[in-house]
C-alpha cells in the first residue's frame, strides 16, 4: 500500500527554527500511542503572546512548504475560562493539554489555554500502515504563520497497522442479492408479458423488453438499496463493521427517539422547507407576472439574467454566498459592518434560508412563466375592455387559473427543499455547534443523517433516521400525487 | 373608482359625469401603489440599520416608515384640499429626513441606496402633489371636459409610470442575482486570497494560471468528464427504450411502472445514501468512476424517462403507421423513424443528464475519499476548508467551470424547462 516506508525510530524529535517573538517549538510523534489510522503528536512550546494557534499540516510525502501539504486541523490558543473540557473519546481528534482533555469552543474546535506549554493530539484519518509527514505551524491572530512556511521540517509518524492489504470484503452476499432482485424483476416482467399475450395484445409484446433494462436497473440500484437500508436500521452497522453487522432490533430507533435534538431538527426542517416554498412561489410568481408583461423593454435580457442562479452550478453559488457572508465578505462590505452571520443560531438559520431562496426562485419563475403563457390571452383582452384593473385581473383571472399549477409545483418544491443537502452543508455544515453528537443549529434531517453516517460513522443509526425521513416523504408524495391526480381529474 | 365627495352635496347640482367620477390623476394612483412598496423596502432597510447598530439612523428610518404610512393614509382621495396640504407637508418631512440620513452617514453606496428609498418617493410625492393638475383636481374645480382630457392623459401616462416601477423592481432583482457573480469575478482577478477589498481595484491573472497550471484541476475535470459522459450514455441507453414504450404501447403493468418512476424522483438521496455507500464499498467501487456512473444514471433515470416520454408523445403516429404498412418491423420503426425524428429531444435529455452528473455533489462527496478521484464539485468545495481557504483559486476555477454550463443553460433554457415540467409538474 505504501511506496514510502519511512524509517521512524530516531527521527521522532525535531526543532523548528525560531523566528521573531516565537520561541523554539518541539514536535514529537509518540510511537507508543499510535493506533489504527491515528498518529499521536506531542507539541511543546514556550508560550508567547504572538501565538494565537497552531495548524497541523500533513502529507504522505516529505514536504517543505504548506503548499505541498494538507491542513489536518487547527488548535487555537485562547482564554479557556468559559469553555468546557470535552473528554477525548467524545470527539474526533482526541486532544490533551496539561494531561487533561482539551477545551473546546462553541464550534467544537480544540482550544488550549494561554498558559499552557504543551498539548497533544491524536490525528485521525491517516492511511493505515503508511508513513505520514507532519508539521505544526504556530500562527498569529490573523492566521499568518509565525515560522517560515516555506522551510518546514516535518516529523514522520506511522500508524500501528502493519503494511498489509485488508482482505477484500465478501462481495458474494451483495452480488447474490442484486442477482435475486434482477431475477425477480425479470420474472415480474415475463409474467406481465404473458398476461398481455393472453389478452391478445400482440402489438405490445416488445414493450416489456423496452422497459426491462430501465426497470431492472431501478430494481437493483434503487429498490434493493432502500430495502437494504431498512434492514441496516435494525443492525449495529458502523464504520468498523462492514458486512458482519448483527440484528439488534429496535435499538437504533430508540437512539433516534431518545436523541435530544430530534424535535428541534425536525422543526427546523419544516421551517426551512415551508419558508423556502412560500418565498419561492411568491417571488417566482411576482417575477413571472412582471416578465410576462407584453412590451416591457429588455424582457429577454431580464429573463436571462434572472435565470443565472438556476444556470450556475448550485454548489458554486452556495460557496460564493459563503464567501460573501464572511465577516470580511461583500455583504459586510456593503453594509459597512463586520458581522459573522454564521455565529449565532438564528442568524445562521436565516442566512441558510435566504441563500436557498435565492437559489430556488428562478426555477419557480420559469415554471410559472410557462404556465402564465399558456393562459388564454383573449381572457385578458375581455377584462381590459371591461375596464378591470391590473390587480383585479391578477386576483380574479390569473391566480385562480394558475392554481392548477401552483399546488403541485409548491408540493414538489416542498419535497425538493426538504431533500436539499448542498446549501446547508456548504454554508454551515449544520453549525453553530450545539452539543456533541447532537444536530447543529442549522442541521436539517438530511444533513444530520449525513453527519451521523459519515462523520460519526454510525451507519445503523443513520439508516434508522433515513427510515423516519422515508416515512415522512411517503406521506408528502402521497399528498402530492393525490393533489395532482385531483387536478387532472378537475381539468 | 373613487367616489366623489360631491355626490351627496347639493341635490340641485348638475349630475357628475362618469369621467369626472372616475378621474384620478395617474400620479396619485401611482403614489397609492408605490408608497406601500417603499414602506416595505424601508422595513428591510430598518433591518439593515439594526445590523449596523446605528441608533440615530434606525430612528430616522423608523420615523420615515411611520411618516410614509401616514402619507399613504392621507393621500388625496377626491376633492379635499386639506389632504393635499397634509400630504405635501408629510412628503416634505420625509424628504428632509432622507436628506438628513444621507448627511448623517459617510455616504457610501449602501447609505446612498438606503436614503434614496426615503428621498425618491417623497420627492416624487411632493412634486406631483404640487403640480397645477393635481391642485385643480384636489380643489374640485373640474368639468366633464377636463376630466375626459385627464383620463386620456392617464391612458398615456399610466403605463409609463407602471413600466418605471417594474424596471425599478427588476433592477433590484438583477442586482441581487448578479452580485455573487460580480464578486466571484472580482475575487478571481484580485491578488491574494483576501475576501474584502473594493470591486475592480486590482487585476491579476495569477489565480487562473495557478488553477490551469496545477495538476489537480485537470484531474478533477477529467474525472467529471468521464463520469458525466458515462452517465449520459448509460442513462440514455436505459431511458430511450423505456420512454418509447411508455409513450407508444399499452401493456400490463404500464401504469404501475410509470407510477414507480414518478415516485422515485421524490425520494431523498439520503435515504439510499448509506446502503449505496455500503454496497459500493463492498463491491470495491468507491473512488472509481464506474461507481458514480452507475449511481448517477439510475438516479437521473426516472426524470429522463418522463422527459423522453413527453417528447415521444409529440412525434406524430401517422409516420410510424405508414412505415409499418411499408413493411418496416416494430423495432425498425423505433430505430429508423422515431429516433431520428426525436434527436433534438434526445439531445436535450442527454444535456440534462450530463449537467445533473456534472453538478452533483452529495454522492460524489461520499463515494470519493481521495483527492485523485474527486469530481469538480467536490474538488472545488475542497478548496475552501474551514481554514487555509484558497478563495482566489476557487473563484478562478468556478468561473472556468461555470461558463460552459451557463452558456448551455441559457441556450437551451426553454427546452430544458419544457422537458422538466413534462417530467415532474404535469404528472
Amino acid at each position: 500500500m505504501t511506496r514510502h516506508r519511512p524509517d521512524i525510530g530516531a527521527a521522532a524529535l525535531l526543532l523548528f527554527g525560531a523566528t521573531a517573538g516565537v520561541h523554539a517549538q518541539q514536535v514529537s510523534v509518540d510511537d507508543a500511542a499510535q493506533a489504527y489510522r491515528q498518529i499521536q503528536i506531542d507539541v511543546s512550546y514556550a508560550p508567547s503572546d504572538a501565538i494565537a494557534g497552531f495548524q497541523v499540516w500533513y502529507s504522505s510525502e516529505a514536504f517543505e512548504t504548506t503548499r505541498d501539504a494538507e491542513l489536518h486541523s487547527t488548535v487555537s490558543v485562547a482564554d479557556t475560562t468559559d469553555l468546557e473540557r470535552v473528554p477525548g473519546d467524545a470527539v474526533f481528534e482526541r486532544c490533551w493539554s496539561d494531561g487533561l482533555p482539551i477545551h473546546r469552543d462553541a464550534a467544537g474546535n480544540p482550544v488550549v489555554s494561554t498558559a499552557a506549554t504543551e498539548w497533544s493530539c491524536a490525528l485521525t484519518g491517516m492511511t493505515p500502515g503508511a508513513g505520514q509527514w507532519i508539521a505544526v505551524v504556530p500562527v498569529d491572530a490573523e492566521g499568518a504563520p509565525l515560522v517560515d512556511p516555506e522551510r518546514l521540517q516535518p516529523v514522520v509518524g506511522r500508524t500501528d497497522v502493519p503494511d498489509e492489504r485488508t482482505p477484500p470484503p465478501d462481495t458474494r452476499p451483495v452480488l447474490y442479492a442484486l442477482g435475486m432482485v434482477a431475477l425477480s424483476a425479470i420474472v415480474l416482467l415475463s409474467f406481465l408479458r404473458w398476461q398481455d399475450v393472453g389478452r391478445g395484445r400482440a402489438k405490445s409484446r416488445l414493450a416489456h423488453i423496452y422497459v426491462a433494462p430501465a426497470l431492472i436497473a431501478l430494481a437493483t440500484l434503487t429498490f434493493y438499496p432502500i430495502l437494504y437500508g431498512m434492514w441496516l436500521a435494525f443492525t449495529n452497522a458502523d464504520q468498523s463493521r462492514l458486512g458482519d453487522e448483527a440484528w439488534i432490533g429496535l435499538a437504533n430507533f430508540a437512539t433516534v427517539f431518545a436523541s435530544s435534538g430530534l424535535w428541534r431538527v425536525t422543526l427546523f426542517t419544516f421551517v426551512w422547507a415551508v419558508s423556502n416554498v412560500f418565498a419561492h412561489v411568491f417571488l417566482g410568481l411576482v417575477l413571472a407576472v412582471v416578465l410576462n408583461r407584453r412590451g416591457l423593454r429588455g424582457r429577454t435580457v431580464y429573463r436571462t439574467i434572472l435565470l443565472l442562479p438556476w444556470a450556475i452550478p448550485g454548489y458554486i453559488s452556495v460557496l460564493a454566498w459563503n464567501g460573501m457572508l464572511q465577516p470580511d465578505g461583500l455583504v459586510n462590505a456593503f453594509l459597512g459592518t463586520a458581522i459573522d452571520f454564521f455565529a449565532g443560531a438564528n442568524s445562521a438559520r436565516s442566512v441558510v434560508i435566504l441563500v436557498n431562496i435565492w437559489l430556488g426562485v428562478p426555477f419557480m419563475m420559469m415554471v410559472l412563466s410557462g404556465a402564465l403563457q399558456a393562459l388564454p390571452s383573449n381572457m385578458y383582452e375581455a377584462a381590459k375592455i371591461d375596464g378591470v384593473s391590473r390587480w383585479d385581473q391578477f386576483r380574479y383571472l390569473t391566480f385562480p387559473n394558475l392554481k392548477g399549477t401552483l399546488v403541485p409545483v409548491s408540493l414538489l418544491s416542498f419535497i425538493w427543499t426538504f431533500n436539499t443537502f448542498n446549501t446547508i452543508y456548504l454554508l454551515t455544515r449544520g453549525n453553530p455547534y450545539v452539543g456533541f453528537g447532537e444536530p447543529g443549529a442549522t442541521d436539517t434531517l438530511i444533513t444530520y443523517v449525513f453527519a451521523v453516517a459519515f462523520e460519526y460513522g454510525r451507519y445503523g443509526v443513520a439508516a434508522a433516521w433515513s427510515v423516519l425521513i422515508f416515512l415522512m416523504l411517503v406521506g408528502f408524495s402521497w399528498l402530492y400525487l393525490k393533489r395532482t391526480r385531483a387536478m387532472e381529474a378537475a381539468a | 373608482m373613487t367616489v366623489s365627495a360631491r355626490n351627496g352635496m347639493g341635490g340641485g347640482q348638475a349630475t357628475v359625469t362618469l369621467a369626472e367620477r372616475w378621474y384620478v390623476p395617474a400620479e396619485v394612483r401611482a403614489l397609492r401603489a408605490w408608497i406601500p412598496f417603499a414602506l416595505l423596502v424601508n422595513l428591510i432597510i430598518l433591518g439593515g440599520e439594526a445590523l449596523r447598530g446605528g441608533g440615530t439612523a434606525q430612528l430616522a428610518v423608523l420615523g420615515g416608515i411611520v411618516l410614509l404610512a401616514v402619507l399613504w393614509w392621507s393621500l388625496p382621495d377626491g376633492r379635499q384640499q386639506w389632504r393635499r396640504t397634509a400630504s405635501q407637508g408629510l412628503a416634505a418631512a420625509i424628504l428632509v429626513l432622507g436628506v438628513l440620513l444621507l448627511l448623517l452617514k459617510d455616504g457610501d453606496f449602501y447609505d446612498l441606496w438606503a436614503s434614496s428609498w426615503l428621498i425618491a418617493p417623497s420627492a416624487l410625492a411632493l412634486y406631483w402633489l404640487s403640480t397645477g393638475l393635481s391642485g385643480s383636481w384636489c380643489a374640485g374645480d373640474s368639468d366633464p371636459r377636463s376630466a375626459e382630457l385627464g383620463l386620456a392623459r392617464n391612458r398615456r401616462l399610466g403605463p409609463r409610470l407602471e413600466t418605471f416601477a417594474l424596471h425599478t423592481l427588476l433592477l433590484h432583482a438583477v442586482a441581487l442575482i448578479v452580485a455573487p457573480a460580480v464578486w466571484i469575478v472580482d475575487l478571481s482577478i484580485s491578488p491574494g486570497n483576501i475576501l474584502g477589498g473594493a470591486i475592480g481595484d486590482a487585476f491579476t491573472l495569477e489565480h487562473f494560471w495557478a488553477v490551469l497550471g496545477g495538476e489537480t484541476f485537470w484531474r478533477w475535470t477529467r474525472n467529471s468528464l468521464i463520469v458525466a459522459l458515462g452517465t449520459t450514455l448509460v442513462g440514455l441507453l436505459l431511458a430511450i427504450p423505456a420512454g418509447y414504450a411508455f409513450s407508444r404501447y399499452r401493456f400490463a403493468g404500464r401504469k404501475g411502472a410509470m407510477f414507480v418512476f414518478m415516485l422515485i424522483q421524490m425520494f431523498p438521496g439520503i435515504v439510499i445514501l448509506v446502503p449505496y455507500f455500503m454496497v459500493m464499498k463492498t463491491l470495491g467501487l468507491l473512488n472509481t468512476s464506474i461507481g458514480l456512473i452507475i449511481a448517477y444514471s439510475v438516479t437521473a433515470l426516472p426524470l429522463c424517462v418522463w422527459m423522453l416520454k413527453g417528447f415521444f408523445d409529440a412525434v406524430p403516429r401517422a409516420l410510424e403507421e405508414a412505415a409499418l404498412l411499408d413493411g418496416c418491423t416494430q423495432v425498425g420503426v423505433f430505430v429508423f423513424v422515431v429516433l431520428p425524428l426525436s434527436l433534438p429531444a434526445v439531445a436535450i435529455t442527454a444535456l440534462f443528464s450530463f449537467l445533473t452528473a456534472w453538478n452533483e455533489f452529495l454522492l460524489a462527496l461520499v463515494f470519493n475519499t481521495s483527492n485523485d478521484s474527486y469530481t469538480l464539485p467536490v474538488g472545488l468545495a475542497s478548496m475552501i476548508p474551514a481554514t487555509g481557504q484558497l478563495w482566489g483559486d476557487f473563484a478562478a476555477a468556478s468561473i472556468i467551470v461555470s461558463i460552459p454550463v451557463v452558456v448551455l443553460f441559457v441556450l437551451f433554457q426553454r427546452a430544458l424547462i419544457q422537458g422538466l415540467s413534462a417530467g415532474s409538474v404535469k404528472g
